[in-house]
C-alpha cells in the first residue's frame, strides 16, 4: 500500500474511532495499535508500552500535573475574589473599569494557575455576579470572563506551551517568555473593547434615562477612597510574591521548568495555608482529587498521542505529508494561514494538547522551511487555539460560565464572545506584522543560543 | 488547562450504581480500592513537588549536587497518574468527542455506548498485557534505568502494569453493567 492510501486510512481510522465517542486517549491508542499489527513489523507491538513510558517519562512532560497541582490550589481557595475586588477598587475611576479589572484579574491569576476553565470559574464566580449587579449585560460580563480566561495558555506557566516545546524541540524558558508579550497585547485589546463597549451601553442607559426610563445601574457612581485602596493591596500581594519568586527562580537560572512546577505547588499550599487558613485533609482533598482527575486524564491523552505519533512517523506519513505541503510552494503567509485555519478547524472538536502532538510532526517542517521562527508560531497557535476555547461546538470556557451564570442563555454568552474571537484574529494578524512582540522579550532576557 | 481541558469543568457525575448484584459488589470494591489509591496519588503528587523544590534548595543553598530527585519525582508523578486512572474512568472522566449523541436514538446511543466501551477496553487489556511483559522482562533481566542513579525499571513498569490492569478492570465492569440482565440473582 502506498504512504498516500495508508495515511487516509490512518486518518479515516481515527476520525471515526473518536466520533463515535471513544475517549480521546483511547482512541488514539487504538488506531495506534491496530496500524501496528498491520503495517508494522511485530517486534513493535511487543515494545509498545516500552515506547509510551519512554515518551512519558520526562520530567518536563510530567511536571504538568504539578502546575495544575498550583492551578487548583489557587484556584479554590478565596484567591480570585481578593484579586479581582482589590483591582476593581483600583481601577473604578476609568469608564468601564470593573470590566477592565476583570480583564487583569483574569490575566494575573491565569498567570498563577494556568489553567483557562480554573481562571473562567475563579475570577467569574465574583466577576460575573458583580458586573451584571453593576448593570453590564449578560453577554458582555460573559464575554469578558471567558476571553481573559483564555489567556491561562498563554501566558506562563502554560501547559499548552509544555507540550508545543516538547513536540517542538524548542526552549521551555523562551516560550515562557515569548507568550508575555502577546498575552499584555491581548490584555490591551481586551481591555479597549471593554471601555467601548462600556460607553456605548452607558450611553445607552443614560439615553433612557433622559427620556424618563428606569436609572441603570451602570450610571451610578462608586466612591472609593485612597484608603480603601491600600486596604485592598495586602490582600493581592501574597499572590503576586508567589508570582515574581516562581519567574525569578526560573529565569534566574535557580531551577528548571519542572522544579519551578514543583516549588509553585508548594508556594501554592503554603500561602492558602497561611492567608486562607485551608490546611485540613477535609478542604485538601477536593484541591487534590480534581488534580488528578485533570492530571490523569491529561497525561493519557499526552501519552497516547505520543504513541499515535510515533506509529504516525514510522509508516512515514507525517513525513510525507510534510514534504508534500512544502512541495506545494506556497507563499509564507498562505502556508500559515491554511496551518492556522486547519488547527481552528481540529479546535472544533480536539484540546489543544492533542492538536499540538499530532499535528506538529506534520505542520513543523513546512514552517520551518518557510523561515518561521518556531517560538513565535508557538505563540500563533496557541492564540488560534485560544479562540477555540470560547468558539462553538466545544468552546469550553463557555461551558464554564454557563455553569457558574446558569441564568445568562447560551445563546448570548456566544454572541458576548464573538468580538473577543476577532479581537484574538486582529492579535495575530499584528503578530505576524510585528513579530518582535513575542521574541523581543525572550530575546533581552536569554541569551540567543540558550 | 488549561490546562487545556479542565476535568473540574465538567460536569462531575456519581456513576450509577450497575443493576447487575454480581456486578455491583465487584464494583463496590474496586470503588473502595480507588478511594485508597486517590490518598495514596495525592500524597506522590504532594511529594514530588517536595522532592522538586528539595532539589532547588540543595543545588543553591548547600551547593550539593542533585541526581535522583527528578527521576524519583517521574515515578511518583507515573504512579499518580496511572493509578488513578481507573477511578477516571469510573466517573467517565476521560474526555471523548460526544457529537453524535444527540443525533442518535436512546437505543442506539446505549448500542454506541457498549461499542465504545468494548474498544476502550480492547486497547487498555492489551495495553496492560503489554506492560506485564515489559515488567517480567525488566524484572528477569534486571533492568535498571540509564541514569546515573539507576534505580530498577520494574518499580515504574508495574506501576504502569497495576493501574491499566485497574483500568481495564473498571471498563470491564462497566460493560457487564450494562449488558447483564438487572434480574439476575445468586
Amino acid at each position: 500500500m502506498s504512504v498516500l492510501a495508508i495515511g487516509l486510512l490512518y486518518g479515516g481510522a481515527t476520525i471515526a474511532v473518536m466520533m463515535i465517542g471513544v475517549p480521546i486517549a483511547f482512541a488514539l491508542g487504538l488506531v495506534a495499535i491496530i496500524f501496528m499489527m498491520f503495517f508494522m513489523p511485530s517486534a513493535s507491538l511487543d515494545t509498545v508500552t516500552q515506547n509510551v513510558y519512554e515518551e512519558m517519562a520526562s520530567i518536563t512532560l510530567l511536571s504538568i500535573p504539578l502546575f495544575i497541582l498550583k492551578g487548583a490550589a489557587i484556584g479554590r481557595s478565596r484567591a480570585g475574589q481578593d484579586l479581582y475586588s482589590a483591582l476593581h477598587v483600583w481601577m473604578h475611576r476609568i469608564p468601564g473599569g470593573l470590566g477592565i479589572a476583570n480583564v487583569f484579574a483574569c490575566a494575573l491569576f491565569a498567570a498563577m494557575a494556568g489553567s483557562s476553565p480554573a481562571t473562567c470559574s475563579a475570577i467569574g464566580s465574583a466577576g460575573i455576579p458583580e458586573m451584571r449587579k453593576r448593570g453590564y449585560s449578560g453577554g458582555f460580563a460573559a464575554g469578558i470572563i471567558a476571553a481573559g480566561g483564555t489567556l491561562g495558555i498563554l501566558l506562563p506557566p502554560s501547559i499548552t506551551m509544555i507540550l508545543y516545546a516538547v513536540a517542538s524541540e524548542q526552549s521551555l524558558g523562551r516560550l515562557f517568555l515569548a507568550g508575555i508579550g502577546p498575552g499584555m497585547l491581548l490584555v490591551t485589546l481586551f481591555a479597549l473593547y471593554a471601555m467601548f463597549r462600556y460607553r456605548l451601553e452607558h450611553r445607552r442607559a443614560s439615553a433612557a434615562f433622559d427620556l424618563g426610563g428606569e436609572k441603570s445601574e451602570l450610571l451610578r457612581e462608586d466612591n472609593l477612597t485612597m484608603r480603601d485602596r491600600f486596604a485592598a493591596l495586602p490582600r493581592v500581594l501574597p499572590f503576586v510574591i508567589l508570582l515574581t519568586g516562581v519567574m525569578i527562580a526560573l529565569y534566574g537560572g535557580f531551577a528548571t521548568p519542572s522544579e519551578t512546577a514543583g516549588l509553585g505547588a508548594v508556594l501554592a499550599f503554603a500561602l492558602i495555608a497561611i492567608i486562607y487558613r485551608v490546611w485540613t485533609w477535609g478542604e485538601l482533598e477536593p484541591i487534590l482529587v480534581a488534580t488528578l482527575r485533570e492530571s490523569t486524564m491529561l497525561m493519557m491523552i499526552i501519552g497516547m498521542s505520543l504513541l499515535y505519533s510515533y506509529v504516525m512517523s514510522y509508516l512515514h506519513i507525517s513525513q510525507s505529508a510534510a514534504a508534500w505541503i512544502v512541495s506545494l510552494h506556497l507563499s509564507k503567509w498562505i502556508l500559515l494561514a491554511m496551518i492556522l485555519l486547519m488547527v481552528i478547524v481540529l479546535g472544533f472538536f480536539l484540546p489543544p494538547v492533542s492538536i499540538i502532538l499530532m499535528t506538529a510532526p506534520i505542520i513543523l517542517p513546512p514552517l520551518r522551511a518557510a523561515g518561521f521562527d518556531l517560538i513565535w508560531f508557538g505563540i500563533a497557535m496557541t492564540i488560534v487555539m485560544e479562540m477555540g476555547l470560547i468558539h462553538p461546538p466545544v468552546g469550553l470556557n463557555i461551558f464554564v460560565i454557563k455553569n457558574i451564570a446558569p441564568d445568562i442563555s447560551l445563546s448570548e454568552i456566544i454572541w458576548g464572545t464573538l468580538p473577543f474571537v476577532i479581537l484574538m484574529a486582529i492579535a495575530v494578524v499584528i503578530l505576524a506584522v510585528a513579530p518582535e512582540i513575542a521574541t523581543w522579550f525572550p530575546n533581552l532576557v536569554m541569551s540567543k543560543g540558550r | 488547562m488549561t490546562v487545556g481541558l479542565g476535568v473540574e469543568a465538567a460536569i462531575e457525575k456519581e456513576p450509577a450504581a450497575p443493576s447487575n448484584p454480581l456486578v455491583a459488589a465487584l464494583d463496590r470494591s474496586l470503588a473502595a480500592l480507588n478511594r485508597i489509591i486517590v490518598v495514596f496519588s495525592s500524597v506522590a503528587l504532594v511529594a514530588a513537588s517536595l522532592i522538586l523544590s528539595y532539589s532547588v534548595v540543595i543545588r543553591y543553598a548547600l551547593k550539593a549536587s542533585t541526581y535522583w530527585q527528578d527521576e524519583a519525582s517521574v515515578f511518583l508523578i507515573v504512579a499518580a497518574v496511572f493509578l488513578s486512572s481507573a477511578s477516571v474512568q469510573a466517573r467517565r472522566g476521560h474526555v471523548g468527542i460526544e457529537a453524535v449523541v444527540g443525533l442518535l436514538s436512546e437505543r442506539t446511543n446505549r448500542i454506541r455506548r457498549v461499542l465504545v466501551d468494548v474498544a476502550s477496553f480492547f486497547f487498555c487489556a492489551f495495553f496492560a498485557w503489554k506492560s506485564w511483559t515489559l515488567l517480567h522482562e525488566a524484572w528477569v533481566d534486571g533492568q535498571v534505568s540509564g541514569s546515573t542513579w539507576a534505580p530498577p525499571l520494574w518499580i515504574p513498569y508495574s506501576l504502569m502494569t497495576i493501574g491499566m490492569a485497574l483500568l481495564s478492570i473498571q471498563i470491564f465492569l462497566q460493560i457487564a453493567g450494562a449488558l447483564l440482565p438487572a434480574g439476575y440473582r445468586k
